[in-house]
């Protein structure tokens, strides 16, 4: 029996139908090739903003698309990625005046796909960019040539590009933008147990009790490690030193995701925040900007990420920009 | 004058169903094995969108059946090659079009694929190919080039693309991407009449080794 409650056929065009049902005043869908574009769009915005990747890790992307964050999402099956015709026509769709940018989370597939839809955007005259989101540590080594993961930094690069966007920046400036964001982006996850595996039923992979998968990925692959419970506070503060180490020296103020992978409730994300913060607060790292919730989750996984990006110039004030999607919450102004 | 785009469509149609087993049992060994029918299917796509629309330029044709239709990734990066040489031949209906649409199509599919020569991909097929073109060697030479190109990657071991995954056990064995797309210029070679020889004296010998899983 599977645990996930999906229909037997096409369950992301479903999913992605009921989406957009329930806001029919922010998204409007495309059903062939599938994708979601923003109903509103801040009149000074010249480049079209357009992410996508594998389904599963809702609300991401789709739950970004709106007024001050994405102009286009193009979701594939689950943990697969789009096809290239889903992000060539959403690309069109919303390309501005001066081109269109794509947001690229580090997998083979996406860089493959949406390098495919570069290209023809390119032919037919549509200037076009990337930017490549590659935050997860647990993939950082010098051996492989395909280099970190992208993970949770997704929703704070499309934050931030969404707000320079509407500040009317062009196509090379937000490029150079999220590159910059994205290098001072650090993430690590952990798990206590699998996702279930959407063919199967069963959890993706065994984990025995007491057991932690450290630096597991989103898309159902197991850690390079798997450790010894540590118990609640070892295990944050590990997860805070690590991703926190790996900020350039120079970091003073931070933006903090807490991100739940998909069936680890609130209290506990809540319940790691507050350790979070107060481990950050010691090592002298003011938090400008937070998100706590399942906002890059791997479809039902029992575990939680930390990201955290160190801040530069005007992105605070990017990341406090109003925006109107699906997922992305009203930010307080802090003090 | 250039060669009848339509007809060396296909050619190389005719030429896949011929290589259809031996594109498969490659795939096999380092892929999921579907290369061969991806590529016959959006082939065949791309004879009856010929016949339905006789008036199409055929390279874009081929384009947008292989971008938009063709399965996996190798076939969408043949659709970037199509692309190419669909812009190649309506700026200029010569024999450059070929040196400039193999040219920029190599380049397209460098980009996206970020694949380097001795990679084990198609590029080991496509780069020898464009560079018969640009010392101006004649179809029946560029044909050669590409399939030599294409042999020589049984000594390589992949570094990207899917082959990747499982290293050493493909080697021995060509890339059946690189010999998909050699296939284009032996056709491209027998329409001009100036084919190097049998299609089946270029194909390499069935690998006999059982397929994983």
């Amino acid at each position: 029996m599977n645990r996930l409650f999906l229909p037997s056929e096409q369950p992301v065009e479903e999913a992605l139908s009921g989406l957009a049902l329930a806001h029919p005043g922010l998204l409007t869908l495309h059903e062939d090739p599938l994708y979601v574009t923003a109903r509103e769009r801040h009149p000074g915005r010249r480049v079209g903003l357009v992410s996508g990747g594998g389904s599963g890790h809702e609300p991401l992307h789709t739950g970004f698309v709106g007024a001050g964050m994405l102009d286009a999402a193009a979701p594939g099956r689950v943990f697969a990625s789009p096809h290239n015709r889903q992000i060539y026509e959403a690309s069109k769709a919303v390309a501005g005046p001066a081109g269109v940018l794509h947001v690229v989370k580090n997998y083979t597939g996406d860089r493959i796909n949406f390098g495919i839809a570069a290209e023809r955007l390119r032919a037919d005259g549509i200037p076009v960019a990337r930017v490549l989101v590659d935050d997860d540590l647990a993939t950082e080594s010098e051996e492989t040539a395909t280099g970190r993961r992208g993970t949770g930094a997704t929703v704070i690069v499309e934050k931030l590009l969404g707000a320079a966007a509407d500040a009317g920046a062009g196509l090379d400036e937000l490029a150079e933008l999220g590159a910059r964001v994205a290098a001072a982006s650090r993430s690590v996850a952990v798990a206590g147990r699998a996702q279930t595996s959407p063919a199967r039923g069963g959890e993706a992979f065994p984990l025995p009790a007491g057991t932690l998968e450290y630096g597991v990925g989103i898309h159902g692959e197991r850690a390079a490690t798997t450790v010894e419970h540590p118990g609640f506070e070892q295990l944050v503060d590990r997860m805070t030193h690590q991703v926190a180490d790996a900020l350039p020296a120079t970091a003073r103020s931070v933006l903090l995701l807490v991100n739940g992978l998909g069936a680890t409730t609130l209290l506990e994300l809540y319940a790691v925040h507050a350790r979070v913060s107060r481990l950050l607060g010691e090592r002298g790292l003011d938090v400008a900007g937070r998100l706590v919730g399942s906002y890059v989750p791997a479809l039902d996984m029992s575990g939680f990420s930390l990201t955290l990006t160190a801040l530069d110039d005007d992105w605070a004030a990017h990341w406090h920009a109003p925006a109107r999607t699906v997922a992305f919450p009203a930010q307080e102004a802090v003090r | 004058m250039t060669t009848d785009p339509s007809l060396v469509l296909r050619t190389y149609a005719d030429a896949a169903h011929t290589a259809y087993e031996t594109l498969t049992a490659l795939d096999q060994l380092s892929g999921d094995g579907d290369f061969g029918d991806n590529l016959c299917e959006g082939l065949d796509r791309v004879t009856g969108a010929l016949d339905a629309h006789p008036d199409e330029p055929p390279y874009t044709v081929a384009a947008a059946v292989f971008l938009d239709e063709v399965g996996g990734t190798s076939g969408p990066l043949i659709g970037l090659l199509f692309q190419e040489l669909a812009r190649a031949h309506a700026a200029s209906p010569g024999e450059d079009a070929w040196l400039t649409g193999v040219r920029e199509g190599l380049a397209a599919i460098q980009r996206v694929g970020e694949a380097e020569p001795g990679d084990r991909t198609m590029v080991d097929a496509l780069a020898p190919a464009r560079d018969a073109l640009q010392s101006g060697a004649d179809a029946r030479d560029v044909a050669v080039a590409a399939l030599d190109g294409a042999r020589s990657t049984a000594a390589l071991r992949a570094r990207r693309g899917r082959a990747s995954y499982v290293g050493e056990r493909a080697v021995g064995h060509p890339d059946p991407g690189a010999l998909g797309v050699a296939l284009l210029f032996w056709s491209r070679a027998r329409a001009d009449g100036r084919a190097p020889g049998d299609l089946t004296d270029h194909l390499p010998a069935l690998p006999n080794e059982a397929p994983p899983n």
